[in-house]
């Protein structure tokens, strides 16, 4: 079997969380999803033809991590203005701190968390934590799901979701029937190629 | 799934309306969050029930190769075996039977199938580095150098990283550990020859 190989773009974000990074990357007909501890990567990957949709929810932690910076930058900033000569320039710098990490978090934008949805899961893209950074990357992949999909007109979105809303119609029994779990499980499992039990 | 509409990730409350495509963040109809819901036409496709293979009616007629009662609907693009419709596996445009497709993830020849691969590159520099940047850490690269060495060479060829083709993590080990164990060897030497070369203490 030939060795497929695909080049991968790199999108912007990276989440961290519980040690590990997220990254995201655009393959030729996927999005790849990377976690990584530094020594091994688990991949996700979803491809275009099976996102079901994209869900972006604004958040509140950008706000609550600009109080409580902007409440420390303050503390540091009495002790530097209370304390003497020699002791506040450490002070000062510890205030210096507060208000850089603050205008960082300022400048990357409001927070937000990122869903992607197909038939079988919701992940949480936890690299798309910045909401002008989920947008990008949206806008990125719009046209990518669109050429895999096709187009949905804005006119037949309601009609189809309330379609989508009725109680599924249920199937005959017969239709349904699987075929016996255990006629492959009976398959055997090497490549290696036995005595042909048919004309082949 | 447990539903087929697309709910609010905060309140998880199915959405409808015209929350759907817009530019712009729109508020959740229920809890108040501010939301921008991308849908897609995957969302209302059905998915199709499982394919089954047809059985056998004539002696003539080409059989699967794992369900000889079943009849063949194509070979395999890898090994060639008959299969039926449901031993008929599509990968990336390709069918292929099951044992291919176990033979393929198991090699880590099918890169589309792969979901995991340890960095050997990333460890073995690691240990090159790491335990000499700590206080009482240089001690310990008389073990961890050789190591470094051994599993950069061992794994030069082990596919790293899916997003990364460079072998600078590989070589940088292996510099940093040689040029240790070096370090080691010349510690070794001008230590015996200070012993052998002192003069002794006359009395």
């Amino acid at each position: 079997m030939p060795t497929e190989t695909k080049k991968y773009r790199r999108m912007p974000g990276t989440g961290m969380g519980y040690a590990l990074r997220s990254t995201l990357w655009l393959g030729e007909d996927h999005l790849l999803s990377i976690r990584s501890s530094g020594y091994s990567e688990d991949y996700k990957r979803f491809y275009f033809g099976d996102i079901q949709a994209i869900v972006i929810r604004q958040t509140q932690t950008g706000r609550i991590i600009n109080g409580v910076l902007s409440a420390f930058a303050v503390v540091s900033l009495m002790a530097a203005l209370t304390t003497s000569a020699g002791v506040n320039i450490f002070w000062y710098i510890v205030t210096g701190v507060f208000v850089s990490f603050l205008l960082l978090n300022t400048l990357l934008g409001p927070t937000c968390v990122t869903h992607l949805r197909t038939a079988v899961q919701s992940e949480d893209l936890q690299s798309l934590r910045r909401l002008h950074r989920a947008r990008k990357v949206l806008a990125r992949m719009r046209p990518l799901i669109a050429r895999a999909q096709g187009q949905l007109s804005p006119a037949e979105i309601p009609a189809r979701m309330t379609e989508l809303a009725k109680p599924p119609v249920q199937s005959t029994p017969a239709a349904t029937t699987a075929t016996a779990p255990d006629a492959h499980a009976a398959a055997p499992t090497t490549a290696t190629q036995p005595s042909a039990p048919q004309s082949q | 799934m447990n539903t087929p509409l697309v709910s609010c990730s905060n309140c998880m409350t199915p959405l409808m309306g015209d929350v759907f495509n817009r530019s712009d963040l729109t508020p959740c109809p229920a809890c108040g969050r501010l939301l921008q819901v991308e849908i897609f036409p995957a969302l209302f496709r059905r998915i199709e029930a499982g394919r089954e293979g047809e059985a056998v009616i004539e002696e003539t007629e080409s059989s699967c190769f794992y369900h000889p009662q079943k009849k063949a609907v194509l070979p395999c693009d890898a090994c060639g075996r008959f299969l039926c419709a449901l031993c008929d596996c599509e990968v990336s445009g390709r069918h292929l039977c099951p044992a291919c497709i176990e033979i393929g993830v198991t090699k880590g020849k099918m890169q589309n199938l792969e979901n995991h691969r340890t960095l050997y590159d990333s460890l073995a520099l690691t240990l090159a580095i790491v335990p000499t940047l700590l206080v009482f850490g240089a001690c310990f690269t008389i073990f961890t150098s050789p190591l470094a060495i051994y599993l950069a060479i061992r794994h030069w060829n082990t596919p790293t990283s899916i997003v990364r083709r460079t072998k600078a993590r590989h070589v940088l080990a292996i510099v940093f550990g040689v040029t240790t164990l070096a370090g080691w060897i010349a510690y070794v030497v001008f230590m015996r020859y200070t012993v052998t070369h002192s003069t002794p203490v006359r009395r």
